[in-house]
């Protein structure tokens, strides 16, 4: 452990060397801390989680993949370690799930919405074709004479400032 | 002491359950006495509850180890002020002050509610003190705070480590206090179901308790976040807990309820919709205090396994069902709402959003559920953390922002894609301008360049809003200053609402920058020894380590110097707590509004050299910001107008051109 620390510690901002702490760093981030109650062994102090990060450390420098650091200790502590479920077999349902939901919760609102517009239509028979859009603009005129009619009756609007006797 | 406080759980369970009696008979039987005095029982259920909160403060006080929970969170040299912590740190306490709060609120939303909602009123009551009943039984049969031991320890087993920070002070009681609460909007809209009135008019009351309720558990959540990020000491503010994931998911479902009750308010539309987001939220909320409980799922924060557990899933499921036969029996009441009149409307996006929250809430849900399912069927158990969730709601939340920088520019009833176009020219500009700046300063991960450019997008959006209306103003002859405030003073909820927005928009920063941007890394530094992260150059000065009476605590200095910004020195804290075999940290975070230098200590080695990690993490500043403006939005947002509103309210600023053959 020692030795690795020095590599650690020795290299300065080298690039091989920062490419392969952030490597490290990313394994780190997707394997669960054994004894810890949801943490990743990045984020774990306890001295396995230590260990294991040095682990890992060692067989990136030794050359290994990911993917074979992380079999490594999932075929020391089982599936449970991973932080991420695998995407095969019955692990497939976690991941397959929330897209087909989405699309079947989308589907479910656009039959919705076209359920809820044709009625719509079926009610308004008589309606223009489009309905003029009430925007800021179109609707300032109408506003502020909306605002003069209310000053001259004596009563305080938002448009107006006019505090005629009434509190 | 403890007597008394065995003695008044006991009367708050009668009175609570006399309430409920009382309201239901009374209101069904028509006899007004008994609606009532379940209402006076609704405000003494409180005061008994104080003392029996008090009398467990005083047990705390006066050291008194013979009750089971003071021994198991305190001793003798514990600082008086961790009481208020220790009250909610166990099990049996934390009931309580569940208890307590929602004793609270409910008398007060009996004592505000409007003349308007009489008929159902008795309803409301008897569901706000059927909740409470639930928790004061459980915790004067299986787990009461003022059980005694058979003997009197000497001394107490103290509090936790972990609780003893300012956080720690705050972000319990405001999420609990926010998980309880939403038992209130749940009341309100049942009761209004129940009574077959008040259909419409319950909005008004559960659209304010609903923002309410919304913002301290958001703000409970931020909190938590901000705990997280200080004390346990990795650097991160949000891990997907399963209990993190427990109050998010209800927070999803009221964000989802407050903004189709504007629907609702504005054209009487999503009736149905709107009393089942208040049960999902509802549901959720529960579930998330049954997850705390000790229930099937390992986490940082439950409070250990236990029977309790299954009590508060049967309670769940118990309510779930109330809640769903309430709906069938009275959906006839429901219908008859304005159509939708167009796909391309403010109507049809805020469905898209709700689709979009409740999206983010299953797949939170189902990483939450899937171990148990796993276990279930394979026999193997899998872990859901982190990355599970990164890459299945990072879309979803993209998805989210996009809505929220062009739903506020859609029209209510049909939009024009020429309007839609105005609308949004400026905002698209300053999107696409925020992302050629990006990609011209080297950024080039797509992730944070559509995020980035989003938050250009909204930030136009809501600029552009508040420009135009305070230039509306201005011509009237106000100053700007004046015009901007009086624009916000006379449209308090849509303004509040852009406000929370703009919260929004920085979390969101905050979020991406430090999500993607981030630089971490961890050394052994002697004394004297420095190493270089990013642009800082980072010098161990050395440390102290003392033994206290209930700690190993050390102190390690590092100075930190960046080219062009001199030096400063940085402390972090580090303790062991060999009773609890605990370790708790307090980074050193230097944190400015473009990035955070984060440094935190892991152990110190024999040699004296200590295992350093050092962070970068850009923008989460934004992140802590976000909270106090959440917070003012959401008070302008609720800021009740001045009563001679009487003709404003009779002549809405709102301008509806009504074609011929409409109702």
């Amino acid at each position: 452990m020692l030795a690795v620390a020095i590599l650690v510690t020795a290299c300065g901002a080298g690039s091989t060397e920062s490419s392969l702490e952030s490597r490290a760093q990313g394994i780190n981030k997707s394997l669960m801390c054994p004894v810890c109650p949801s943490e990743t062994i990045d984020q774990a102090q306890v001295e396995l989680a230590a260990q294991m990060r040095t682990i890992v450390l060692e067989r990136l420098a030794a050359g290994e993949t990911r993917e074979q650091i992380l079999q490594f200790f999932v075929d020391r502590y089982g599936e449970s370690v991973l932080a991420e479920p695998s995407k095969r077999g019955f692990n497939l349902l976690i991941w397959v799930a929330p897209p087909v939901g989405l699309l079947g919760g989308a589907v479910l609102l656009y039959v919705i919405l076209l359920s809820m517009r044709r009625s719509a239509q079926g009610r308004l028979t008589e309606q223009p074709s489009s309905v003029p859009v009430a925007t800021a603009e179109v609707l300032e005129p109408y506003l502020e004479r909306v605002d003069m009619e209310m000053e001259s009756m004596g009563v305080v609007g938002p448009g107006n400032t006019a505090e005629k006797g009434r509190d | 002491m403890a007597e008394l406080g065995s003695i008044t759980l006991l009367l708050a369970l009668i009175l609570a359950v006399y309430a409920v009696l009382g309201s239901v008979l009374g209101a069904v039987r028509g006899v007004p006495q008994l609606v009532e005095s379940s209402r006076y029982a609704t405000y003494a259920v409180p005061v008994a509850l104080s003392m029996a909160t008090f009398s467990l403060v005083a047990a705390f006080v006066t050291r008194d180890f013979n009750l089971e929970y003071v021994a198991a969170h305190s001793n003798r040299a514990m600082d008086y002020v961790y009481t208020w912590v220790a009250l909610y740190a166990g099990n049996e306490g934390s009931l309580l002050f569940i208890a307590l709060v929602l004793s609270i609120m409910a008398a007060l939303a009996i004592l505000l509610a409007p003349h308007s909602l009489k008929e159902s009123m008795p309803y409301v009551n008897a569901i706000m003190m059927a909740v409470l009943t639930f928790f004061v039984a459980v915790m004067v049969t299986m787990a009461n705070p003022f059980d005694t031991l058979p003997f009197t320890p000497p001394d107490g087993q103290g509090i936790n480590p972990l609780l003893r920070h300012p956080g720690m002070f705050i972000h319990p009681p405001v999420l609990m206090t926010g998980l309880i609460g939403m038992t209130v909007p749940f009341a309100f809209a049942m009761g209004a179901l129940i009574s077959g009135r008040n259909v419409d008019d319950w909005l008004d009351t559960g659209r304010v308790w609903g923002l309410v309720v919304w913002a301290m558990l958001g703000t409970g959540l931020l909190l938590g976040a901000w705990w997280a990020y200080t004390i346990l000491g990795w650097g991160g503010y949000w891990a997907w807990d399963p209990i993190e994931n427990a109050a998010l998911m209800p927070w999803l479902g009221l964000t989802a309820f407050v903004h189709s009750v504007m629907v609702q308010k504005r054209r009487g539309m999503f009736r149905m919709w709107n009393i089942a987001l208040v049960n999902i939220s509802f549901t959720l909320a529960l579930f998330g205090i049954f997850i705390n409980r000790g229930g099937p799922v390992p986490s940082v924060h439950s409070f250990g396994a236990s029977n309790l557990g299954w009590v508060f899933l049967a309670f769940l499921g118990f309510s779930l069902l109330f809640s769903f036969a309430v709906f069938f029996f009275r959906y006839g009441a429901l219908k008859g709402s304005r159509p939708l009149e167009s796909m391309l409307s403010r109507e049809a996006a805020f469905l898209v959003n709700n689709l979009l929250l409740l999206g983010v809430a299953f797949v939170t849900l189902w990483g939450v559920v899937f171990p148990l399912i796993s276990q279930l069927f394979r026999g193997v158990t899998v872990t859901v953390a982190e990355p599970f969730y990164n890459q299945v709601n990072g879309p979803l939340l993209l998805a989210l922002i996009l809505l929220m920088g062009v739903g506020p520019l859609l029209p209510w009833r049909n939009a024009s894609w020429r309007s839609i176009r105005k609308a949004l020219l400026l905002p698209a500009t300053v999107s696409v301008a925020v992302v050629t700046l990006l990609l011209l300063l080297g950024i080039h991960k797509p992730y944070p360049l559509i995020a980035f450019g989003l938050c250009g997008l909204i930030s136009g959006g809501i600029l552009q809003e508040w420009a135009r209306g305070t230039r509306v103003r201005h011509r009237k002859g106000e100053n700007y200053a004046i015009a901007f405030g009086r624009l916000i003073a006379a449209n308090r909820p849509r303004y509040g609402g852009y406000i929370v927005h703009l919260a929004v928009v920085f979390l969101a920063l905050g979020i991406t920058g430090s999500s993607f941007f981030s630089t971490q890394k961890d050394v052994v530094l002697a004394p004297g020894e420095e190493t270089e992260v990013g642009e800082y150059t980072i010098k161990y000065l050395g440390g102290i380590t003392q033994e206290r009476p209930d700690r190993i605590e050390s102190f390690n200095t590092v100075e930190v110097s960046k080219s062009g910004e001199g030096t400063r020195q940085m402390t972090v804290w580090r303790a062991f707590y060999p009773d609890f075999r605990m370790i708790s940290t307090k980074a050193a975070v230097r944190s400015t509004p473009v990035e955070d230098l984060y440094v935190v200590s892991s152990e110190t080695l024999e040699d004296g050299r200590v295992v350093f990690r050092f962070l970068i993490n850009p923008l989460v500043w934004w992140i802590w910001l976000a909270g106090p403006v959440v917070i003012v939005g959401t008070v302008v947002a609720l800021w009740p107008e001045r009563q001679p509103s009487l003709a404003r309210s009779r002549l809405p600023r709102r301008v509806e051109p009504a074609p011929a053959g409409m109702d």
